[in-house]
């Protein structure tokens, strides 16, 4: 395999990397490199001193010109989902923002792209493909969970710890410490 | 087979495979103390040689790493196609969200009052 090909897939692979990283959440340290580490890979992705070889160039090119249209469409999904009356109360300028990125993603789309009957039926397999995977991956977990045996039943607080717990609740409720 | 179920196959194999590798690399990605990535690991990589061993035996060639970039390559196109549909079903349930009007929070109509009444 060509140094241009590893450096297609390295690069994907520390983008997924990056991205699952920053799904670990907020609490988790390793979540604020996530981003970072999903760009670096994206980097080492798109930027070469070579053209790929057959087929990493083609991998290359269709991903580049979906990300003409996916990126406004990404950008327009996020900012309509902070707009929309969902937990607060509608927000009208990112919602209007975000709807014209969404248009601004279908007008790209369609002026670029040709659908098919055909390319709707490899959509269906494709989705076939992801399901059976995931499938395949619960099962997995779940033979992985039955096989942990369990932890025995943790003890209750001694007086110390339920001393910290009524203080730490105390002072959330706002109120005075002292009893 | 019929170019267009051939496809079809290519479309299923090759997303299979390249979702497969995606799990294997979330698992990279979220390694904690807690995990216990066997199994599910080793589940993932089968899916994936199996699916470039089913490509292999369907074009008739040698399963080697050039066979694996092919299948993942494949993954790659199957989901970009799959995208455009995830991309109108999104619109489709945004622009439910965007037109509905927000429920009534008890809680906040309550917090009302009660501040109302002060």
């Amino acid at each position: 395999m060509s140094l241009w090909a590893t450096q297609v897939w390295l690069g994907l692979s520390i983008a997924v990397i990056g991205i699952s990283m920053h799904r670990t959440g907020p609490a988790f340290r390793r979540h604020p490199f996530g981003t970072p580490v999903a760009l670096l890979g994206l980097a080492v992705m798109l930027i070469r001193v070579e053209e790929p070889p057959s087929p990493e160039s083609e991998v290359v090119s269709a991903a580049v010109d979906t990300a003409f249209w996916a990126i406004p469409a990404l950008l327009g999904l996020s900012l309509v989902l902070s707009g929309a009356p969902l937990y607060w109360r509608s927000r009208p300028l990112p919602l209007l923002a975000g709807w014209a990125l969404i248009a601004a993603g279908w007008l790209q789309y369609y002026s670029t792209s040709s659908p098919s009957v055909a390319d709707a039926l490899d959509a269906g397999g494709s989705l076939i493909g992801i399901l059976l995977s995931i499938t395949v991956f619960v099962l997995c977990v779940r033979t992985a969970e039955r096989m942990t045996p369990q932890e025995p039943e943790t003890e209750g607080l001694d007086e110390k710890e339920r001393k910290y717990v009524a203080s730490v609740l105390r002072r959330h409720l706002e109120v005075d410490d002292e009893p | 087979m019929s170019p267009e179920l051939d496809s079809v196959a290519t479309a299923f194999v090759g997303s299979a495979a390249l979702t497969s590798m995606f799990v294997v690399l979330a698992m990279i990605g979220t390694l904690n103390h807690y995990h216990r990535p066997i199994i599910p690991v080793l589940g993932a990589l089968m899916v994936m040689l199996s699916c470039t061993y089913l490509l292999a035996w369907a074009d008739g060639t040698a399963v080697d790493t050039l066979t694996l970039r092919m299948t993942m390559s494949e993954g790659v196109f199957a989901m970009l196609k799959l995208l455009p549909f995830v991309f109108l079903i999104l619109t489709a349930l945004l622009l439910e969200a965007s037109l509905r009007k927000r429920p009534e929070d008890p809680l906040l109509a309550l917090l009302e009052s009660e501040s109302g009444s002060e």
